[in-house]
């Protein structure tokens, strides 16, 4: 088994680049992509917790967190593309830069 | 869990990898569809870690959900924006400041992750998956009513993005 530390790191900087990404890109989808890629990197430390505590604690209930996760994802992708798409119809573009409806 | 470096740790560090590669070709790939190619990757290698640490029911739903419905959906996005027919900037003019606040998140996060003691399992030895028969035990009592209503949620969810992306008739 890896060391925990070790997992964390790797999801400290799976949940970085997620960031990163969601702070350069343009595209609307791509935002996304990223904003999955940081929902990956906190479900896998959900189960690392989980998987690490289970020994000395008896508990799992970082695994349940993981599973709503992955679920509530599949839900907010399905509406985030519904409303990229329904922007792109509306004003043929799908960059976030350029959808400024709602700029006061 | 101590001594040498066991195979197990060697697989979860080439995973790691071959994840956080996949990962920054999301982010930084010139070209939208490689992008969503490499998010396949990178799920893949956040599936594999799952493995690792020894949850198949997470490993397999992750694979159902996110490596076949969400990737399809995208590319199904990718498709209907005509993403790729017209070249232009992928990154916006705030692109050096993301990169140093995503930088600065990195070093906050691993600062607080080597600043605390963890507790660690002593030995291999002591390690004991979890069976999928607690986490159904888990969820279908002690958390049946999140359970419920993340059902709910999702029927939701999906009839209101059927409602977004379809077409106005009345119009």
């Amino acid at each position: 088994m890896p060391a925990l530390e070790h997992v964390l790191v790797v999801n400290a900087v799976l949940f970085a680049i997620g960031a990163m990404g969601v702070l350069t890109r343009r595209n609307a989808v791509l935002i996304l992509l990223s904003v999955e890629l940081m929902l990956n990197a906190v479900s896998l430390n959900m189960v690392a917790f989980a998987v690490y505590g289970h020994i000395d604690f008896g508990n799992i209930t970082g695994i349940v967190f993981a599973f709503f996760i992955i679920v509530i994802a599949a839900a907010e992708v399905a509406l985030a593309l519904g409303i990229v798409v329904r922007t792109f119809r509306n004003r043929a573009t799908a960059n976030v830069d350029e959808v400024n409806l709602l700029k006061w | 869990m101590g001594d040498g470096v066991t195979a197990t740790q060697v697989v979860f560090w080439i995973l790691a990898v071959v994840m956080l590669v996949s990962a920054l070709g999301v982010v930084t790939a010139g070209n939208i569809v490689y992008a969503a190619l490499f998010f396949i990757a990178a799920l893949a290698g956040v599936a594999g870690i799952y493995l690792i640490l020894a949850v198949e029911f997470i490993a397999l739903v992750q694979l159902l959900i996110y490596g076949s419905a969400v990737v399809i959906l995208i590319l199904f996005a990718l498709m209907l924006t005509r993403a790729r027919e017209r070249p232009q900037a992928l990154f916006g003019r705030t692109r050096p400041l993301g990169i140093a606040a995503a930088a600065g998140l990195l070093a906050a996060l691993i600062g607080g992750i080597v600043a605390t003691q963890w507790v660690t399992p002593g030995s291999a030895a002591d390690f004991q998956p979890i069976a999928l028969q607690q986490i159904g035990d888990v969820i279908f009592t002690v958390w049946i009513v999140p359970f419920i209503i993340v059902g709910v949620l999702l029927s939701i969810a999906l009839d209101g993005a059927i409602m977004l992306a379809s077409p106005d008739e009345e119009e």
